[in-house]
């Protein structure tokens, strides 16, 4: 009947439209055209590619005001724990960093996994922090700052899947893990905050101490992690790298829907 | 200069003489198809398998089926200076220095994953409407038979790239072998050529995958076609059609027009994925190693059952103790053997199951209404929901994360639905079905009637409007017809008691 | 007929064709598209597109056609039944009848053709079987971990006690047998749960030197590798089917499908400080299989 037959038509011009305008998007957006081809240099230079300083002194006063303020209820005066929170002494200042730089505390639940928001301190209040803990006992390691021009991807990526992607998966989307833990997505880390996060073992995380990885490693794999933040979806549409579970939507919701509409079409009778 | 119709009449002249076909071209030309969007189903999987064969050896020009480790140069950077084996690399070259390699890539793993999706909605379609029934359950054979082997394909497809997530599918795959009673260990053995992972099964898995199982499958699908031309497909009740006839439009030209454009509209969509959404990104996943692993491990859709299956089953396994042999049946035996092989059997008896249980041994050319076999409608939408719970289960990590909610939960949940959800959505159906089985307006098309009102103020029926469903008149194909007339074609269709057959046709 | 579906049909009629010509048109410019494409070197996102634009503008041009300027009746077409007629079927079985009736008088033969095809099957099924590999033999009950085994990565670097810190997780793998391909039984996850020595279990006092522990990294269930260390709870977490091993006890299953603990190697310090193993496994390790036993 005319409806059908108008709405076969119409289907095709809208299908072609739209298709038209999301492979226009695809395209601008398409980062392998420049990357994909160029190398990426393996750098010879005697920079180190990752270096670990304390905050500056100076800011341990702000520390221990702003300790007061948000931390002490739950770590106590000294930071040394209570039966709500644990003991940070002695955690050096990168673990400090990594907890407050991501938002994960101040915490507003004890009894969840802290989860990534905005944070509460700004920068110079985060360094104060750490700096003021650090400043309580000895140990730990200090802030890292990563080279990201003295490091190796592929060997990232290598260190990646053996000692990451078990967990945060190996497109480092993360994944949710048994009795309510799980592994967060990679996507909104600072190189900073991945560094702290390796050597430190925030929550259920292993630590990865020097010596089951050396400060080159960690570079590498920091490398290998911001990559992933933006990596090359040369095919298309990402999915949300969450792999087949999205893949298998989409086939049977999109591929056979579609066609079903077309099959729907072919199939009535034209009257 | 001879007109269109004259050189085609010279061609099958030409074959005619040769092959003598004129009848049985003239008679597959005439042929009339039911039409019904139901019945386009098939033909989509039909179709996906056409063009997993183009894309597929465009693909063997350049895959090396080959466990052989060599360090990567190539163009992707995050991996080059790895060790991987050769299928990895080539797929890696596949994906990004062969022209057009990885939008061909994309859509051949596109078309398998609705290949197998339109199969299956192919053979829900053929169940719910009991177009099994006999003279056709050698096809429900068949189709079976199609929907294991597109399943297996499939998978070994999927684990020929040698990529992290693949490589241990296969290594779920050995244990699943290995944990078959008695041969399990023999056999993982042999199709391995060694402990896992060996060297063999990429070479192995290849051969298979482009020659030996699609060479059966497209025999199976001759099969399937040519016993569904030669049985002539079913059709819905309705006005004019009987147990002994076809009513719909022509093969010829309006059938080969619409399925010809299908087959394009299908490889469309199929291009479309293919080139704007990506699936399997194996250069994200880097080359199987044995002892790394990625979380979110899913297999592709259609394993996602058994997968499922592993995952809900409770750790049980069953030992003899060593008074008695000292063996043990493994608890992967349970969901990844035992399940697939009652599953498919009683996929396979099905015919026979329903024909003993209703006592109905006669032939069935007009398809049921689902809700006028409430038992079978029920049964089936039941059995249905058990799968959709194995296979929600196999996304039990993706679930809990996406709903924030702890892995255990969605487990023990899944666990649960697992028996609750098929019954329960079974008697629903039931009920439903009870309910709307008699009631007279169900299935009917909708028409519109013309209101009048008069100028006393009441109503009145003016009459239908044109379109209804009632007014379709039903004729011969003007040909056959006049073949008819003339005497020609009663003797050559009087196989099969045409006569007896004509007199029913009088209901027309 | 009645005269407003004629009317509707002329008018429809020439709009049909329209729409068929104008799909036809856009799938030539879809494929001179990707005919362009393909020239300047490719792009994945524009190759698909326009090979949809070649394909669907030929697939709706011609359903169109096919639906819209042919006749679609309906027509009607008789369907003989399947069965043939009595008479066929009695000649059909009177043939075979004749046939089998011929050979049956040479029973012997037939009894010997039986024979031949029988053992010809058989005999052949069993070489041809043997050589796609070897048997399994002892294989799935050993790995390659002796007593004395210096604890290496995958890259081979030994590993000594100060390597991990407490919360700490490693893969490795027996001195000689590190990281290559082909290995999948080897690898153990070794995790620092304590900085003091831990007993996981009655008779394994001394198994874990300074908190040290060493699993099997093949999971008893499937065979996947445990990567997954939660650290806080102690626990290890099988990624494909979220099998969780308690590592204080043992690594026994607390949840999922996997049935028995990932088997502990016993580990030792050595004067210079490495981490060597005490003995090999003492059961095999992975997934289970029929000859495994309990």
């Amino acid at each position: 009947m005319k409806f059908k037959h108008v709405s076969g038509a119409g289907v095709f011009v809208f299908g072609a439209t739209m298709l038209v305008a999301v492979t226009a998007v695809l395209v601008s957006r398409s980062p392998q055209l420049a990357s994909s081809v160029a190398p990426t240099p393996v750098p010879h230079s005697v920079k180190r590619a990752v270096v670990y300083t304390n905050p500056p002194a100076r800011l341990i006063p702000e520390g221990k005001a702003l300790f007061a303020e948000d931390c002490e209820t739950c770590h106590g005066p000294q930071a040394q724990g209570s039966s709500r929170a644990p003991n940070l002494q002695g955690l050096g200042a990168a673990t400090v960093d990594f907890w407050v730089s991501t938002g994960r505390m101040p915490l507003a639940d004890p009894t969840e996994q802290a989860f990534v928001k905005s944070p509460v301190l700004n920068r110079t209040q985060q360094l104060a922090v750490s700096a003021y803990v650090a400043s309580l006992a000895p140990g730990g390691p200090a802030i890292p700052s990563v080279n990201l021009g003295a490091t190796n991807i592929s060997r990232g990526e290598s260190l990646f899947a053996e000692d990451c992607a078990a967990c945060h998966t190996i497109t480092g989307v993360g994944d949710a893990l048994a009795n309510n833990v799980y592994a967060p997505s990679l996507y909104p880390a600072t190189p900073t905050q991945i560094a702290e996060a390796i050597r430190t073992g925030p929550g259920n995380m292993p630590r990865f101490g020097p010596g089951t990885l050396s400060n080159q490693e960690v570079g590498d794999i920091v490398r290998y992690v911001t990559y992933l933040q933006h990596p090359n979806d040369r095919g298309g549409l990402g999915l949300g790298h969450v792999g087949p579970v999205a893949e298998g939507f989409v086939a049977i919701l999109i591929g056979l829907g579609s066609l079903l509409v077309a099959g729907y079409w072919i199939g009535g009778r034209a009257g | 200069m001879s007109t269109l119709e004259e050189r085609a009449a010279q061609a099958a002249g030409f074959a005619d003489e040769r092959l003598g076909v004129a009848r049985f071209t003239r008679k597959s030309l005439n042929k009339i198809f039911p039409d019904h969007w139901s019945f386009m189903l098939g033909e989509i999987a039909l179709y996906s398998f056409v063009v997993l064969i183009f894309t597929g050896v465009f693909l063997t020009l350049f895959f090396v089926p080959s466990s052989q480790q060599v360090i990567y140069h190539g163009s992707y950077a995050p991996l080059r200076g790895q060790r991987m084996s050769e299928a990895y690399a080539s797929t890696l070259n596949i994906s990004f220095n062969v022209r057009a390699g990885l939008v061909m890539r994309q859509i051949h793993h596109w078309a398998a994953d609705v290949f197998i999706a339109a199969i299956v909605v192919h053979l829900l379609r053929i169940f719910f409407t009991g177009a099994f029934r006999k003279p056709r359950e050698l096809n429900w054979v068949i189709g079976t038979t199609l929907l294991i082997l597109a399943i297996v394909n499939g998978f070994i497809g999927y684990s020929l790239p040698d990529d992290l997530i693949s490589g241990t599918g296969i290594r779920i795959a050995f244990s699943i072998l290995l944990s078959i009673p008695v041969i399990g260990s023999y056999l993982a053995f042999f199709i391995f050529g060694s402990n896992f992972p060996g060297t063999s099964i990429i070479p192995r898995f290849y051969i298979l995958h482009v020659l030996i199982l699609p060479a059966l499958i497209a025999a199976l699908i001759g099969a399937h076609l040519a016993i569904m031309w030669h049985q002539k497909h079913t059709q819905y009740p309705g006005p004019g059609r009987t147990e002994r006839n076809v009513v719909g439009i022509a093969f010829w030209p309006a059938y080969a027009l619409q399925a010809g454009g299908f087959f394009f509209i299908t490889a469309a969509v199929l291009a479309a994925l293919g080139g704007l959404v990506q699936i399997n990104p194996i250069w994200l996943y880097g080359p199987y190693v044995p002892y790394k692993v990625s979380y979110a491990v899913q297999p592709d859709w259609y394993m996602g059952w058994l997968d499922g299956a592993l995952r809900l089953m409770p750790s049980w396994e069953a030992v003899f103790g060593p008074t008695i042999g000292g063996h043990m049946i493994p608890n992967v035996f349970f969901p990844a053997v035992l399940l697939p092989g009652v599953t498919f059997g009683l996929l396979f008896a099905w015919p026979w199951i329903e024909s003993a249980v209703t006592r109905d041994r006669s032939e069935h050319n007009l398809c049921d209404r689902p809700r006028e076999r409430p038992i079978r409608t029920s049964v089936g939408v039941g059995v249905l929901m058990f799968y959709i719970v194995l296979f929600l289960a196999s996304a039990t990590d993706v679930l809990a994360n996406t709903f924030e909610t702890s892995l255990n939960l969605v487990l023990w949940t899944l666990r649960v639905l697992l028996f609750v959800l098929p019954v329960l959505s079974g008697f629903v159906t039931y009920l439903l079905v009870r309910e709307i089985e008699h009631l007279p307006a169900v299935g009917v098309p909708k028409t519109a009637v013309e209101i009048r009102r008069t100028v006393d103020g009441k109503f009145e029926l003016a009459g239908l409007a044109p379109g209804g469903a009632a007014e379709e008149e039903i004729t011969e194909l003007p040909e056959e017809a006049a073949r008819a007339k003339s005497g020609l074609g009663l003797p050559t269709e009087a196989e099969g008691g045409a006569v007896q057959l004509r007199q029913e046709g009088g209901l027309l | 007929m009645s005269r407003l579906r004629v009317a509707a049909a002329r008018e429809r009629r020439p709009l049909a064709e329209r729409v068929a010509a104008a799909c036809l048109a856009a799938s030539m410019v879809g494929t001179v598209g990707l005919g362009a494409t393909y020239w300047l070197g490719g792009q994945p996102q524009l190759e698909g597109g326009f090979l949809f634009l070649a394909l669907a503008g030929i697939g709706v041009g011609i359903v169109t056609w096919g639906k819209y300027l042919v006749p679609q009746g309906p027509y009607v077409q008789d369907r003989p039944p399947m069965a043939s007629p009595d008479p066929e079927v009695e000649a059909m079985n009177d043939s075979l009848g004749r046939g089998l009736g011929q050979m049956t008088r040479r029973r012997f033969l037939l009894r010997l053709l039986g024979g031949s095809v029988g053992v010809f099957a058989v005999v052949n099924l069993f070489p041809f079987l043997r050589s796609l590999g070897p048997l399994p033999g002892k294989s799935l009950f050993v790995t390659n971990w002796k007593k004395g085994s210096r604890l290496v990565t995958a890259s081979g670097r030994v590993v000594t006690a100060s390597d991990l810190e407490v919360g700490g997780i490693l893969t490795v793998f027996p001195e000689g047998f590190e990281g290559a391909p082909t290995n999948a039984i080897d690898q153990v996850v070794l995790v620092r749960a304590a900085s003091y020595d831990l007993v996981t279990k009655p008779g394994r006092e001394t198994w874990g030197p300074q908190g040290y522990l060493a699993f099997s990294k093949v999971c008893t269930h499937a065979g996947c590798p445990v990567g997954l260390y939660q650290e806080l709870t102690q626990q290890l977490l099988c990624p494909c089917h979220q099998s969780l091993f308690d590592v204080l006890t043992g690594a026994t299953p607390v949840f999922g499908p996997a049935p028995r603990p990932l088997p502990q190697l016993p580990l030792y310090v050595d004067p210079q400080g490495g981490l060597r193993s005490q003995s090999g496994f003492d059961e095999p390790i992975g997934p289970g299989f029929w000859e495994r036993g309990a």
